[in-house]
């Protein structure tokens, strides 16, 4: 190699060097904008949840932070004169619901994705994925608007064909079915991803040794790609813990007493922040950031354990 | 293989389609008086809800849901109007500007629940939205009092009364326009934005009061209107009770959702009346009744009614 062709490649590391350092500083830009947003959003959240248990909210008295975690009702006494906030039922309610909606769409979900990723026809899984993908974005007032008008009519029909009269098919079952239907898109397309990075010498093996085409897709691809599927449930678990419109219009606004009754009213922490919120002012307002902070820290509390379980799950053999 | 698959999802998707289609149209059964009473109701912070607990007697209700009958449900007006459609057994109420004919609009103690019948005051489950003004003279400023009186002018005409009924008040009715009475209003015409026009009193009247006003102000010099609405109760006592008129709080119009009582009295040049805000109970409409009281709607909504024959009993 001559002495020129080396300056020559010098000055070229030296000059894409420079563009390194240029794209790391805009990337560092890009991370920290959209971190301070988070920060500056958890932030408010947390010093505006905080004021109700701190001030004596115009003469109302402070809330009681034990009382408002742990009390059955939502509200003791009269809107804008009481201070007997209550958001304990609504906790429970709102994780029974999302266990409830991922027992439906973690299984439908995954399945789907195995299906597109594996077993469908080539044309159809085409079709399918962006079928998929459409429903991933439709806004969640369409599902609301579904919810109230399809969902409502067929589980108030199914309760009365049993004999049972339901509020009009405001209920747990009409919530979960909405949510599992917002959750199956997200879980599927992510699922799908994962069980498409599966490297295909493991299924190749698998097919080699004599397993069936079913059982690999059980036994070797589902269990290969489990980091990717869990991180599916994980999202989709967040979406149905955060979701307000579509929930508030099928859910029928229980204001106390948490109800495992499929076929009964109920509430989420969304909801109750949703409700009135356009038309209420003081306390009544201020309250609806409280809950807003224990639904972040409900979200919060649910994502670290579920990643916990995820590092014990383990991966295995996925591509990167 | 393969196209088999293909052609059975093709013809599970084209079933399933068929079916949504069919099962919108089940056969009702013929109703059943035995059944619970499904209550539906707007939550604590709706002005419908205030207006219609209030004028069935059940003013406990308006912003409290503990006396409510147990296992009530709350939704918003569509909600509810939507819930009718689908709930046999229901009973809600709406703004009467809402009524359409899917769902069945009950008459209230005789009255068929008509805009007609809301002008004539038979129709009973309403409440009045009414305006008060400072005394003559006693404004900040001779400009405020032109605006104000400008602005009760323009309360009379009809644009302001397409205004009221597009959030879902009723307006009285009128033919008057703005352009027609403006140049009786000088004011309208000169530069008004360093003027400030107090607006407080009913928070029921608030939507409707800051629509008004923000049709109002391009129209009158572009003035400030400032709204702080905390109740009916302040809208005599925040433009002409002595003790709080000229403090802080002070208003220049004051609204109230409920007639002045003799307590409030003030000249009649300086209060009057811009719209009514009617509320109608609804059921579905394979529901036979037709027809409630006022002890009705209070009895169903407190838990002494909760099966439908407990209104045929009466």
């Amino acid at each position: 190699m001559s002495d020129q062709s080396i300056a020559a490649r010098m000055k070229n590391t030296a000059s894409s060097r420079r563009v390194d350092h240029l794209a790391k500083a805009v990337f560092l830009a890009a991370a920290l904008i959209s971190a301070s947003f988070i920060f500056l959003i958890a932030g408010i959240v947390l010093f505006r949840g905080f004021i109700p248990f701190l001030s004596d909210n115009g003469g109302l008295g402070r809330v009681d932070l034990f009382h408002f975690l742990t009390a059955d009702v939502w509200l003791i006494g009269q809107t804008f004169v009481s201070n007997l906030y209550g958001v304990g039922y609504l906790i429970l309610s709102t994780l029974f619901i999302t266990t409830l909606s991922l027992l439906i769409s973690f299984p439908v979900g995954v399945l789907t994705a195995l299906f597109i990723a594996k077993v469908a026809p080539k044309p159809l899984a085409k079709v399918l994925r962006t079928v998929i993908e459409t429903l991933a974005s439709i806004p969640s007032i369409v599902f609301g608007l579904f919810g109230a008008g399809v969902i409502l009519k067929l589980v108030y029909d199914f309760s009365m064909a049993i004999g049972y009269q339901s509020k009009g098919g405001n209920s747990i079952l009409a919530t979960v079915l909405v949510l599992a239907l917002m959750t199956i898109p997200t879980i599927t397309s992510i699922s799908e991803v994962a069980i498409r990075s599966v490297d295909t010498t493991l299924e190749h093996g698998s097919l080699a040794l004599g397993a069936s085409k079913t059982q690999t897709n059980f036994k070797v691809i589902l269990a290969a790609a489990k980091s990717g599927i869990f991180t599916a449930a994980i999202l989709g678990v967040g979406r149905s813990l955060g979701e307000a419109t579509a929930v508030s219009l099928v859910a029928g606004g229980r204001r106390s007493g948490v109800s495992f009754d499929l076929l009964d009213t109920t509430g989420t922490l969304t909801t109750m922040m949703l409700e009135g919120l356009k038309e209420t002012t003081g306390l009544d307002y201020d309250i609806r950031f409280s809950v807003g902070l224990v639904l972040m820290v409900v979200i919060l509390i649910t994502n670290l354990s579920l990643n916990a379980i995820k590092r014990r799950v383990g991966a295995v053999h996925v591509k990167a | 293989m393969k196209k088999a698959l293909l052609a059975f999802v093709l013809l599970f998707t084209a079933v399933s389609l068929i079916a949504c289609g069919t099962s919108a149209t089940t056969t009702t059964e013929p109703f059943d008086g035995n059944m619970t009473i499904n209550v539906y109701t707007r939550d604590t912070t709706s002005g419908t809800r205030a207006g219609f607990m209030a004028g069935i007697g059940f003013a406990a209700a308006e912003t409290d849901d503990s006396v409510l009958v147990d296992g009530f449900i709350i939704k918003d007006n569509t909600g509810i109007m939507t819930a009718m459609t689908i709930d046999e057994y229901g009973i809600g109420y709406i703004s009467l500007s809402t009524v359409n004919n899917t769902i069945k609009a009950l008459y209230y103690d005789g009255v068929a629940p008509t805009e007609a019948n809301v002008m004539n005051d038979t129709y009973g489950l309403k409440r009045p939205f009414m305006w008060m003004l400072r005394a003559e003279g006693d404004y900040p400023s001779q400009d405020v009092e032109d605006i104000v009186n400008a602005f009760v002018a323009f309360l009379g005409t009809s644009d302001a009364g397409d205004i009221i009924n597009n959030n879902g008040a009723i307006a009285l009715p009128s033919t008057v326009t703005w352009d027609s009475i403006k140049s009786q209003y000088p004011i309208s015409l000169e530069d008004n934005s360093d003027v400030t026009v107090r607006f407080g009193g009913s928070d029921s009247i608030q939507k409707v009061a800051q629509a008004l006003t923000a049709a109002f102000v391009p129209k009158c010099g572009n003035f400030v209107a400032e709204h702080d609405h905390t109740g009916s109760g302040d809208a005599y006592k925040r433009t002409n009770d002595p003790a709080i008129k000229d403090t802080s709080v002070g208003k220049d119009v004051g609204f109230a959702s409920r007639f002045f009582k003799t307590t409030e009295s003030v000249l009649e040049a300086q209060r009057g009346q811009l719209a009514w805000d009617a509320i109608v109970a609804i059921v579905h409409l394979s529901n036979p009744l037709s027809d409630v009281t006022a002890a009705d709607l209070k009895a169903i909504y407190d838990g002494t009614f909760t099966k439908w024959s407990d209104l045929d009993a009466e």
